[in-house]
């Protein structure tokens, strides 16, 4: 009788091939749009040096979390919430699909201090961070030959899930010498009557800009006139230290209805705790009618929840934060952006088309005419990496080969070394100049 | 296409009804169905609810989480270095903390490698679901069944069949059954153990049966194991690991039930599977991809984690148990005085049992749905119909309450049964009242 204990009657070690499975292989491709996904293959030759011997911090300008520098620690009083709620006890059962009633509610009204109307909890649909309410948008929206317009330059996750549910995605530029605007000329031109929605990532990762009211009218008219609606991705709502301020996408939602994705991760500067939303930026009620609310609530039946402690902790983590918290951060945002743009203008094989006014995170161009031995932006992050352990995004990763993603969010001495190491290796790899002085 | 009717120069919108995949999928969420349940409470009834419809313990003091678990997820979350991203796997001392847990259950040792961390064992076989969807898959599900893995794989495009467990033998896998389903497109069959719903935990014995049915199929068994541990009967939990010799063995666990936390949402995928079978075949690298794009679980728990296994002693656990066996038998003893409930298994693991319901011995009842609607309404019990689980005219009922108010609940059970209760000519069972 087998017990199971080591090699039975068969042959213990089978050849692999004997086995009837296999993964899906649309997978393997999609790590590839995460930016988790490239950033692994940047550091994948970089070598950490023990800093306690001499050695050099690596400095991480390539991804949006700057929660790990003590100059952005989140609040007091979100730890103090966070952990009364799960102290109470009384969280530690699953909550309902949707989320907690208390918290859909206190997120309804922290939303529509911003809007010309009231938004209800029952518009609120709570999400384990920004990242899953983009997995349910695009498993709602999902079905054979939907197409969604996305801009180019782009967090590509919102392509990775796209294209995991099967829909087919369609670029429109931003146009660099106007702020990286949209080009709805092009918007209108790429639609046609597969287009179900599109997508507006504001403030924009990763280009680091903030649009105007105007601007934001002239999409909603857009969307409006080719009967689809908004994706307003605006994980960095309020993250905005230059000339514009923010202007929630909800707010033109009488003219085209907005799903709202949003979260506590930038602005509490908490990534770790995933707690986000998608919230239904609809006066007219569209969304209810066209089913996609009954669809949302499928999708969240059969979904993760996000911690049900930590849902319980919002209310009071909303009505107890200071504003001077939220007031240093965007101080600090304002200083780094200062000075990761001063810097970058002694780069020569870099340059910045438009000051970032808001998020984390600027595009600038890389000249590899003046570079030799670096072959693209790919190459370039990861020569970076391996020779300064510097971290930066590869333009590749947000559909714009051959520029970067550079991050400011750090502590301002960071930054200034970061920049300072990235200019001695463009220097380093620089074309020797022709002819003599 | 729906008309706007506010704007005069607005298309119509170009969406329009729910995608026909999702609502299939959602069509099987046992949450939905058991939520239908609630919607029938009456209100106005001063009585507490009885939920004996769904396992979620956490609400009562009596099954309270260890104080070192809250101890270690506070002091993660006040630490300020746990509010980051994690990596796609996991955390790795959280990876390595679970690898040395199941570690100690095998005779080999699961390398942090081999564990991915998961939003809660929901979110393990949601990423099963999908990374097994090669076109043409199909996997074996168990009837009665956990919904929530016929609803992923729907939405994923992969097939799936039903073998059964059967009630005369423990609820034992039809291995019989599940030859005859499998095809050269079969890829994996299910396992739940200590099972959910039936409530029974499967014997070595078995489980080594289940093992080389597998590997003449020439698939993997997942083996959800939520429930780890939760055997207070003659058999002891024994994990399918064990076997991953004889076939791959993909474990599915979490923290959710053995610390009575579901709010918490941490779980796991573990390689149970020395031959290294799973990462050959690049299930591994897929499962570790698709974790990259979906759900993180929250950092800082992750990050308690280590602490939370390390901290709580076994006299929690042992503490729990005897609640649970206490509450296993109360629900037993009361079943059998409730003429139209049959219980073809003493419930020894799990929080759940599957009572079968005499529909001929009621009056006015036409279903396992409409019987527990109507104790809803009449009684402020709730229960899980059991054509949610695949089995029609059964019930699942959860005696993972406190034991005063499983008692209360299921003598309310009775008295609705007692007034439904069809009467023949003569039959004098309303009149005998045996409350």
């Amino acid at each position: 009788m087998e017990n199971g204990a080591g090699a039975g009657a068969a042959a213990p070690a089978e050849a692999a091939a004997a086995w009837n499975f296999e993964p899906n292989v649309t997978l393997l491709g999609l790590t590839a749009l995460s930016v988790r996904g490239v950033l692994g293959r940047v550091m994948a030759g970089m070598v950490v040096e023990d800093c306690g011997a001499g050695g050099r911090p690596a400095v991480p300008m390539g991804h949006g979390d700057p929660s790990a520098f003590p100059c952005f620690r989140t609040a007091e009083e979100a730890v103090d919430a966070v952990a009364a709620a799960l102290r109470s006890g009384k969280h530690n059962s699953y909550a309902p699909c949707v989320g907690l009633k208390p918290t859909r509610r206190s997120i309804a009204r922290y939303l529509s201090r911003d809007l010309p109307y009231e938004l209800s909890a029952d518009d609120v649909y709570l999400t384990s961070g920004c990242s899953q309410a983009i997995e349910i948008i695009c498993s709602v929206l999902a079905r054979p030959g939907a197409n969604i317009l996305c801009p180019r330059p782009c967090y590509l996750f919102h392509e990775a899930r796209a294209r995991f549910n099967g829909m087919e995605v369609k670029y429109f530029d931003l146009l660099p010498e106007r702020g990286w605007e949209a080009d709805l000329d092009e918007v209108q031109a790429i639609a046609d009557k597969n287009t179900v929605a599109m997508l507006i990532i504001n403030p924009g990762n990763p280009c680091g800009n903030v649009y105007t009211y105007e601007h934001l009218a002239k999409v909603a008219e857009t969307a409006k006139k080719l009967g689809i609606f908004l994706i307003a991705d605006e994980v960095y709502a309020h993250l905005t230290f230059g000339q514009n301020k923010f202007v929630p996408m909800g707010v033109f939602g009488s003219v085209a209805p907005v799903l709202t994705l949003g979260s506590i991760s930038k602005r509490w500067v908490v990534p770790g705790w995933r707690l986000g939303w998608i919230v239904t930026s609809d006066p007219n009620g569209v969304f209810q009618r066209t089913k996609v609310v009954e669809s949302i609530k499928c999708y969240l039946d059969i979904s993760c929840d996000p911690v049900t402690f930590i849902q319980g902790a919002i209310p009071q983590l909303i009505e107890n934060t200071k504003e001077e918290f939220f007031e240093n951060t965007v101080d600090v945002l304002r200083q780094t952006a200062d000075i990761c743009w001063e810097k970058l203008k002694g780069i020569s094989c870099i340059t910045c088309p438009s000051k970032p006014e808001g998020s984390m995170f600027v595009m600038v161009k890389l000249d590899l005419s003046c570079l030799q031995g670096i072959k693209d932006d790919m190459d370039f992050c990861c020569k970076l990496a391996n020779e300064e352990l510097v971290v930066i995004l590869p333009g590749c990763a947000v559909g714009y080969k051959n520029w970067l993603r550079i991050t400011f969010a750090l502590e301002p001495s960071s930054l200034e070394d970061g920049l300072d190491r990235l200019k001695s290796f463009c220097l380093r790899h620089s074309k020797p100049k022709v002819g003599a002085a | 296409m729906e008309l706007d009717c506010e704007g005069d120069e607005a298309s119509a919108w170009r969406f329009g009804a729910a995608s026909p995949v999702l609502t299939a999928a959602r069509s099987q969420s046992i949450r939905a169905m058991v939520y239908r349940v609630y919607d029938c409470l009456d209100r106005g009834d001063a009585r507490p609810v009885a939920p004996l419809g769904h396992g979620d313990p956490a609400a009562f003091a009596c099954f309270r989480t260890a104080p070192p678990a809250t101890d270690a997820v506070a002091a993660a979350a006040s630490s300020g270095v746990l509010n980051s991203y994690a990596p796609a796997a996991g955390l790795a001392e959280a990876c390595s903390a679970v690898a040395a847990l199941l570690s100690r259950e095998l005779p080999y040792e699961v390398s942090p490698r081999d564990v991915v961390l998961t939003a809660g064992c929901n979110h393990a076989v949601e990423i099963m679901m999908t990374v097994l969807a090669a076109p043409g898959a199909n996997v074996l599900l168990p009837r009665p069944g956990y919904p929530l893995y016929a609803s992923r794989a729907a939405l994923s495009g992969l097939e799936f069949r039903h073998f059964d467990l059967l009630p005369d033998k423990e609820w034992e896998v039809d291995l019989a059954g599940v030859a005859a389903l499998a095809d050269d497109n079969t890829v994996a069959m299910v396992i739940v153990s200590p099972n959910n719903p039936c409530g029974c935990v499967y014997s070595r014995h078995h489980l080594a049966q289940i093992a080389q049915t597998a590997r003449k199929l020439g698939i993997m068994v997942i083996s959800d194991e939520v429930y780890d541990h939760f055997a207070f009967g003659s058999k002891p939990f024994v994990p399918m690991g064990v076997f991953g010799e004889i076939a791959p063995v993909v474990t599915l666990g979490g923290i959710s039930k053995r610390w009575m936390v579901p709010g918490w949402r941490l779980g796991w995928i573990a390689a149970t599977d020395p031959n290294g079978i799973l990462r050959k075949k690049k299930v591994m690298d897929s499962i570790i991809d698709y974790r990259g794009i979906s759900v993180d679980p929250v950092t800082f728990v992750q990050g308690a984690l280590p602490h939370i296994i390390a901290n709580t002693d076994e006299a929690f656990f042992a503490n729990a148990m005897d609640v649970m066996r206490e509450a296993a038998e109360i629900c037993h003893e009361k079943l059998q005085e409730i003429e139209c409930i049959t219980c073809p298994h003493k419930p020894d693991g799990s929080m759940f049992v599957m009572a079968k319901l005499d529909l001929s011995r009621l009056d006015g009842i036409e279903d396992d749905v409409d019987f527990c609607s109507k104790l809803a309404k009449e009684e402020s019990v709730v229960m899980c119909p059991g054509s949610g689980l695949g089995m029609k005219n059964w019930l699942r009922i959860t005696f993972a309450v406190d034991p005063q108010l499983l008692e209360d609940g299921l003598e309310r059970t009775k008295r609705f049964c007692l007034r439904h209760a069809w009467q023949s000519q003569g039959d004098e069972l309303m009149n005998t009242s045996a409350s």
